[in-house]
């Protein structure tokens, strides 16, 4: 089986953004994990992909720590300017390429969740797909997999024929932080790294960020818990527009 | 603009409160032009739908009505979009952030040759462009984003415009689906719905979330009660889903849904951004935490420090009182 594992590398939002620290997309975190749950102890390979800047380097790094067999890094000072739609493109060029069978997308990433590109690249390569899985598991006779993902309203237990698309959710698993083996081993992989230019223009583009209005501190209610609680109801009644 | 075409998310024949949200925005937009909403809709059986996307202005109506969309499947529904597009020509198309939208979006942007924006706050369309405002960073910074093309297709976050009536009197025009469930190489074997999850969290006026804070049986049937009073919509952080006390369906936040409820109750939530993110649109929230230093209070409009075992015991008692 072949795993291709579609990976970014995001500002940690956790912190402060503006730090300049970087990590691996928590939802492409999970993907990477649910590929090595499935080919635990099998011949199988699970072959990485990123576009970003040389600086990435470290993040695919950390995935191939975490146990992917290999990786191709598409390096490009200016990725941060490709919309979804011009990534899913490079992407889905870079699929045309080669051969897997299952290709893993985090359903969205951690710093513009826009959670478009694996659905754009399910739809140029013509593939079935499922998004925001948190379950995935081969089907007993291994042609397919069966997915079960979080919809509106309950979870959707899906099955889908190979070659398919499944962009993860981080409800799935929780990933492995590597050890210090994988992270040795790591250092003798391979990363197939490509200046590209990126002929596909976006379509859309950022004009700049702005602080979100700061909303005024809670009023705190005071007294026994008694009071505060009578003190919190009348205000729901004055203001909640529910009563 | 020309056409603007709404779609319309629903269930067992009833529009979502966040399509017509959409659909009532748009609607109130383009009054005065010469611009057209035309709302699409895919359903087993018409209920109500027409008479309803009527009161919130749409001048056509395309009914896609279907066996095939008993139960979401993104093949099915990509299909029908791409066929109400093809139907319609237009150069606008608005749908409300769901989890079934975010499903396909990026796959008929790409099979319909659109430029996309999705779960954005606030937009405003031109001729051949859209500028809009997304949350991005957990929510932590607003992008002003804009789009070009002859085809652009924008997400609304739910809560973010109001739904207020525009009565017209549209046309109506039915069709079947294009593509049924028996022509994908996906199957939907089964939908596992969660044995509490009555009330739609995403469409609820009032939600209550439990957080980790809610630690047993006893703390979550307090969380139901409270919800219970209002019909409330039972929310969740991802800490308590993780212990299996509340179903995933009920996470809110960045991985979870984003609600916006009129009123939004936080008992036993730290407030982490991840979490934040999900709920912060709310009208009024309320926090419940036993640790004067949570991150919550930074959110919420009013704030009790205590137990919530002790608090939401009076709270509920105080509330029956008043209804
Ligand atoms: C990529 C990513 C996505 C994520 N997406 C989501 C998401 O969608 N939704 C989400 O919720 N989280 C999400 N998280 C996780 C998030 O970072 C937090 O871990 C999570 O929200 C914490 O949940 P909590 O507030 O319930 O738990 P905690 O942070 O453990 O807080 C528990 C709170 O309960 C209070 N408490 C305890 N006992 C009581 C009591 N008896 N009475 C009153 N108060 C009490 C404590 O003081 C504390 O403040 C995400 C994380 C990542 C990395």
């Amino acid at each position: 089986m072949k795993f291709l594992v579609c990976i970014k590398q995001v500002p940690d939002v956790s912190g402060n953004v503006n730090s300049g620290r970087m990590v691996l997309n928590a939802y492409d975190a999970s993907a990477v994990e649910a590929a090595l749950v499935l080919t635990e102890g099998t011949d199988s390979e699970i072959h990485l992909v990123l576009i970003g800047p040389d600086s990435a380097k470290e993040t695919i790094r950390k995935a191939l720590a975490m146990g992917a067999s290999s990786a191709v890094h598409f390096v490009s000072a200016e990725s941060d300017s490709m919309d979804s739609g011009s990534i899913a493109a490079q992407l889905a060029s870079y699929c045309a390429e080669i051969q897997f069978d299952i290709v893993l997308c985090g359903k969205q990433s951690q710093d513009t969740d826009a959670g478009l590109t694996g659905g754009m690249l399910a739809a140029h390569l013509k593939l079935p797909y499922a998004t925001n899985a948190v379950g995935l598991a081969y089907q007993d006779s291994y042609d397919g997999i069966v997915v079960t993902r979080q919809g509106d309203s309950g979870q959707e237990i899906l099955q889908l024929p190979l070659p398919c698309l499944v962009t993860c959710s981080n409800d799935m698993n929780n990933p492995r932080i590597p050890s210090l083996k994988g992270i040795m081993q790591a250092k003798k992989k391979s990363i197939d790294a490509r200046q590209f230019e990126n002929n596909s223009l976006s379509s859309t583009r950022i004009l700049n960020y702005e602080q979100p209005a700061a909303r005024e501190p809670a009023r705190m209610l005071e007294g026994e818990t008694e009071e505060k609680v009578t003190a919190l109801v009348l205000a729901l009644v004055q203001e909640s527009g529910i009563f | 603009m020309g056409k603007i075409l709404v779609h319309v998310g629903s269930q067992g024949g009833e529009a979502k409160r966040s399509s017509l949200e959409v659909l009532s925005h748009v609607s109130r937009k383009i009054a005065g032009s010469d611009d057209v909403v035309v709302a699409c809709v895919f359903d087993v059986n018409p209920g109500r739908l027409e008479q309803t996307i009527g009161e919130y202005g749409a001048d056509d109506i395309l009914m896609y009505m279907d066996p095939a969309y008993e139960s979401h499947l993104n093949g099915v529904l990509a299909a029908g979009l791409e066929d109400a597009i093809r139907a319609t020509a237009p150069s606008l198309v608005v749908f409300a952030s769901s989890e079934s939208v975010k499903d396909i979006l990026g796959a008929i942007a790409v099979n319909t040759g659109a430029a996309v924006l999705p779960d954005v706050v606030s937009f405003s369309a031109g001729s051949g462009f859209v500028e809009a405002v997304r949350p991005v960073m957990a929510a932590k910074s607003l992008a002003r984003v804009r789009a070009e093309g002859e085809l652009i297709f924008v997400s609304v976050r739910s809560g973010s415009v109001e739904a207020i009536k525009n009565p017209k009197n549209p046309g109506t025009t039915t069709f079947e689906a294009p593509i049924k469930p028996a022509d994908l190489k996906q199957q939907l074997k089964e939908i596992i719905k969660a044995a509490d999850e009555t009330v739609d969290l995403s469409e609820a006026r009032v939600v209550v979330a439990a957080g980790r804070g809610v630690k047993d049986e006893v703390g979550k049937r307090l969380v139901e009660e409270l919800a219970g009073l209002f019909g409330g919509g039972i929310g969740a952080s991802r800490a308590v889903v993780e212990t299996d006390l509340f179903p995933a369906t009920a996470q809110i936040g960045q991985t979870g849904k984003v609600v916006s409820p009129d009123l939004y109750f936080a008992l036993g939530i730290s407030g982490a951004i991840q979490h934040v993110a999900g709920m912060s649109n709310s009208r009024m929230i309320v926090a419940i935490n036993k640790d004067a230093d949570a991150p919550i209070f930074e959110y919420a409009d009013y704030g009790i420090v205590g137990d919530l075992y002790t608090v939401v015991p009076l709270l509920i008692e105080e509330i029956k009182r008043h209804k």
